[in-house]
């Protein structure tokens, strides 16, 4: 068949399936009594032809039929409800974790107790704050006496006061 | 196979969301410049009789709760990160506290803290360190310890001394330690 373009073989596929017009079959014909190539070519296609159309079907049995058949429907059947088929049981494991991760993206708002209580644990802090100040102004006064003891602690005050009045500033 | 490695993804996921409150918690404080680590000294005297730690979240809120009564009150709050204390009943075995006072300040000059005030007297002693970042107050350290208590506390961010009496008048809280 080398000698011949695919535009005889798609003839020959047609010539077999009997889908060749009559013009197009007595020009093959014609074609194949002067071309022994050609000729041999429909031969033997038709030969396979033959030998393919001669091979037994072997049919399934009935009752492998019958079972494969019946697959989707038993599938169906142990499957449960949808409920419980494995992609809702994922999806619906998911609904609770994405709340739960809603729920710590958000801001932690206390209650209005917790906000009572952590006021109170400030004034205790502070107090203990105010404690350490006395003591340190009484140490300081038995050490150099009342009106030093004023000055130092004021000016520690102080000190600490401008650092803080700074800020503001560079705020504003 | 498959639904055994989804059942185990799940089941990080889900621990893993559980711890992040505590962590985040913990951090709030620890990962601030004005922080200090005063150990612990639970093994001589027991359990700390006051711990309280306050964190950013909780003093915006006591804050906003205060604005309305005390616009200086907020004001002072609002420039608070944190808020430590921990307060251990000694009952006149102070020597463990006062070592452990001498590690906190080592500590403390190693890490850039100034000493502002300092009390040594044989029933007391007081210790008053600030943390400075160019003009800014990151955090300032009291400690104190006489024949009851060792008092350790740990302001994060701006406190102005000065206004703490106001303060104490505002949050509405009559205090007596015992001065």
């Amino acid at each position: 068949m080398n000698k011949y373009d695919e535009n005889w073989e798609q003839q020959i596929n047609a010539l077999l399936d009997g889908e060749l017009g009559k013009a197009d079959a007595d020009d093959l014909k014609t074609a194949a009594t002067d071309d022994r190539d050609l000729a041999r070519a429909i031969v033997e296609a038709y030969q396979l032809q033959q030998v393919m159309d001669d091979i037994p079907v072997e049919r399934a049995p009935a009752s492998l039929g019958k079972r494969l058949r019946a697959i989707p429907r038993e599938q169906r059947r142990t499957a449960g409800p949808w409920l419980f088929q494995p992609r809702w049981v994922t999806a619906l494991a998911v609904v609770p974790l994405a709340i739960i991760a809603l729920n710590l993206m958000q801001p932690d708002t206390p209650s209005e107790g917790e906000i009572a209580k952590a006021r109170q644990e400030l004034a205790i802090a502070f107090a203990y704050l105010d404690k350490a100040g006395a003591m340190t102004g009484r140490g300081i006064e038995s050490t150099v006496g009342d009106t030093m003891s004023d000055a130092i602690t004021g000016s520690v005050n102080r000190a600490i006061k401008l650092q803080n009045e700074t800020y503001k500033e560079k705020e504003v | 196979m498959k639904r055994s490695m989804m059942s185990k993804i799940m089941v990080g996921l889900f621990c893993a969301l559980l711890s992040l409150p505590a962590i985040a918690q913990e951090d709030e404080l620890k990962d601030l410049p004005g922080y200090v680590d005063f150990g612990d000294l639970s093994s001589m005297y027991g359990e700390p009789k006051i711990i309280i730690n306050l964190g950013g979240t909780m003093l915006n809120f006591v804050g906003m709760m205060s604005s309305s009564e005390s616009p200086e009150t907020a004001d002072l709050i609002s420039k608070l990160k944190g808020v430590r204390v921990m307060i251990y009943a000694i009952e006149e075995k102070a020597e463990a506290a006062k070592s452990q006072f001498s590690e906190v300040k080592s500590k403390l000059k190693s890490s850039g803290w100034e000493p502002i005030v300092q009390v040594n007297e044989d029933d007391e002693q007081v210790l008053i360190y600030i943390k400075m970042a160019g003009d800014n107050m990151e955090g300032m350290t009291v400690m104190v310890v006489d024949e009851e208590e060792a008092v350790f506390v740990n302001v994060i961010g701006q406190l102005n001394p000065a206004e703490l009496g106001k303060v104490m008048e505002a949050l509405d809280m009559d205090m007596d330690l015992d001065i």
